[in-house]
């Protein structure tokens, strides 16, 4: 096979935007995809006291079946100390893997391009609150074209929700700060509903639209905050998003804030060309939201589905869309529990399968063919459980999908491997840079 | 090649563009989308001047080979006037990849033809990463089909990979050549699409890709710096 054919299998491309890339789903519609097997899935892991070296630190698993490390850990690096490792996210041509803490506010810039099986750290921002005048906790890593930009989630005035993006180059090189609009600066942004409250969590583009989507979570004193003490903190509990942002994404201007109650959290927008919309799900509210255009250019918000019992707490954390825009993993973390909602009608989403992942679940990621489905653990150092029932607790899973059942493949224990809790997973790949899996790492009758 | 590989090459032949999919026997293959470059905005752009495009860092420099074969410097087409700089190969058969960048870039002229205000102000530049081929001669050939004779668009060259390589890595172009499993060149480049815009004093000021390049956004990139450096000259 031609080395061409391998790059093809995943592969670094120019994109477009009618394309129907999935975890690959998850990704910026300005990154590079890998549309084939995937050879590693790197996991920012946050640092737990007793396990390992504590430290904070994105660890490579090889997940591709050819190898003979198929699902073991090949590498971690860790960044030094603990800094509420939460989310990471890719450059635009994938070279580097953006890794951030929510507490420290540091950023850690991984090279993952020389040798994608051992990821080395290239670059930390430790300055990122000063440059950016005040953000706090950065959250979302997300590729535009030859920048990156991270949304945050606090700020340093008073640790709470109020806080904006940031932008810098792909060189780690600050360039500007967007504050998020609120009643008292509204930035020309129409406020449609009851609330601007200035709160941040995630941001995804629809670059044919030219439009940037962003939601809500809460503050650092409460994300640092012991998950008990908050919830019987009355205060506390008020101090949530109750917004969604719609912004002219080449202007970087906030057009209409829209009413989203109950922290609105991870974004996925629809790949299809005519599909003018995205969803998220709401924590507190245990709701899935459509983010739409209507019929006469208008942005809306509606909500349009349960997600378990809103009664029981179950928590709903990462969502991940499919390649075609039919269906919709949701986690919800309290349970451990995934769901799978068929979205053919964005307006009626309807459950169709749910199964227990663990004793917590948080992130799901899928393949570009949505055949792989990954999970991992951790949602928060001060929210975790940490009192196992069945030595479920930290872990790195991969279920295969065949269109009705999903069926374990391999999992790793983080807490016995000592490597911590495991968070965002991203998909790296030989292919991407031209290079070719070493031969001793090829296993005997497979073909890459 | 094994059949799950087939299947993979189905789907992306379906999926995305060619810069990095076989060539050969999947050439003739499958209709592809064009980029939003191609087609009318699908979006009211925001106005001229009512945004901003804080810089992104200096323009790099580098020695370059004009039209002419002539020894030259990267910066001796930047500074005097706006530029935007894009980085193709004339082989490139994607059509969502280089000929993207070559079209925009013309509809760029064209627009820029049409508006007095901007004519004089803007110069395009094309810049070759395939200097084993891509000779002064071969790209005066190539300007040929695209270029109005009355307009500032250059095209340029390397002497050699070896001179091109430290440009493209300051503007943070990287490109992977393809090559098959007995070291053959085959003569394609995958890169990931970068257009810049540059003002006079050396500064990226935007960069476009694939889902993101149109010459509607350029041109009104062009006027926002152009009207911020009007109104910053009228303070001096």
């Amino acid at each position: 096979m031609i080395r061409t054919l391998q790059a093809a299998v995943a592969i670094l491309s120019v994109l477009l935007a009618t394309a129907s890339p999935a975890d690959e789903t998850c990704m910026s519609p300005y990154m590079a995809k890998i549309v084939g097997q995937e050879d590693f899935v790197y996991i920012w892991t946050l640092g737990i006291d007793g396990v390992g070296d504590g430290q904070d630190k994105l660890v490579t698993v090889d997940v591709n079946p050819a190898s003979v490390s198929y699902g073991q850990v090949v590498s971690f690096t860790s960044v030094g100390g603990r800094h509420e490792a939460h989310h990471s996210g890719l450059t635009d041509d994938r070279r580097y893997l953006w890794a951030s803490g929510l507490d420290t506010s540091k950023i850690f810039i991984f090279d993952i391009h020389t040798n994608p099986a051992e990821p080395r750290l290239h670059r930390t921002l430790d300055d990122f609150v000063a440059r950016s005048g005040g953000v706090v906790g950065p959250h979302t890593n997300y590729a535009l074209p030859g920048r990156m930009l991270l949304t945050g989630l606090s700020n340093n005035r008073d640790h709470g929700g109020r806080t904006g993006m940031v932008e810098y180059t792909n060189g780690g090189d600050y360039i500007t700060t967007h504050w998020m609009p609120t009643d008292d600066k509204l930035q020309g942004a129409v406020k449609s509903g009851n609330f601007a409250d200035g709160y941040g969590y995630d941001a995804r583009a629809l670059p044919r639209r030219n439009v940037l989507v962003t939601s809500s979570f809460t503050g650092w004193n409460n994300y640092m905050m012991d998950l008990g003490t908050m919830m019987a903190d009355e205060e506390a509990m008020k101090r949530f998003g109750n917004t969604m942002v719609v912004w002219d994404l080449h202007a970087r201007q906030p057009k209409k804030v829209l009413d989203v109650p109950g922290a609105p959290l991870e974004i996925r927008c629809a790949w299809g060309a005519r599909r003018n919309y995205c969803f998220t799900s709401t924590a507190l509210t245990s709701k899935l939201w459509l983010i739409y255009e209507d019929e006469a250019g208008e942005w809306q918000a509606k909500d349009v589905a349960d997600v378990g019992d809103a009664s029981k707490v179950p928590l709903p954390v990462d969502i991940s869309i499919a390649a075609d825009d039919s269906l919709l993993w949701v986690n919800t973390w309290n349970d451990g529990k995934t769901r799978l909602f068929d979205i053919s009608d964005p307006h009626a989403p309807r459950q169709v399968m749910e199964k227990q992942i663990g004793e917590q679940v948080n992130m799901v990621s899928q393949s570009w063919d949505g055949k792989r489905v990954y999970y991992t653990s951790s949602l928060l150092s001060n929210w975790d459980k940490t009192e196992s029932t069945g030595g479920d607790l930290q872990y790195f899973k991969l279920y295969e999908w065949d269109g009705e059942t999903l069926t374990p493949k391999f999992h790793i224990d983080f807490l016995a491997e000592g490597l911590g809790g495991p968070h965002q997973m991203r998909f790296g790949s030989y292919a991407l840079y031209g290079k070719s899996r070493p031969q001793q790492t090829v296993a005997a009758g497979t073909a890459q | 090649m094994t059949i799950a590989a087939v299947a993979w090459l189905a789907v992306i032949a379906a999926l995305i563009p060619r810069a990095a999919a076989a060539p050969s026997d999947h050439d003739h293959a499958v209709p592809q989308a064009l980029a939003p470059g191609y087609s009318a905005l699908e979006f009211d752009p925001p106005a001229p001047g009512g945004y901003a495009l804080p810089p992104l860092g200096k323009a790099a420099d580098g020695p370059v080979l004009d039209s002419s074969g002539k020894a030259r410097r990267l910066h001796d087409y930047l500074g005097d006037k706006l530029v935007v700089l894009s980085f193709i190969y004339t082989r490139c058969s994607d059509v969502n990849g280089c000929p993207l960048a070559t079209f925009v870039l013309k509809g760029v002229q064209d627009r820029i033809l049409a508006t007095p205000k901007l004519e004089g102000a803007v110069r395009l530049v094309s810049f070759s990463f395939d200097p084993w081929y891509d000779t002064p001669a071969v790209l005066n050939r190539y300007a040929s089909h695209f270029r109005k004779p009355e307009f500032d668009w250059r095209f340029l060259t390397t002497h050699s990979e070896a001179e091109m390589r430290p440009i493209l890595d300051a503007y943070g172009q990287w490109i992977v050549r393809d090559y098959d499993d007995a070291g053959n060149y085959l003569g394609t480049v995958s890169h990931l699409l970068r257009v810049y815009l540059i003002d006079r004093q050396l500064r990226v000021r935007n960069i476009y890709s694939t889902s993101f390049l149109h010459a509607d956004t350029v041109v009104n990139d062009l006027r926002t710096v152009l009207a911020q450096t009007r109104r910053d000259s009228n303070l001096e």
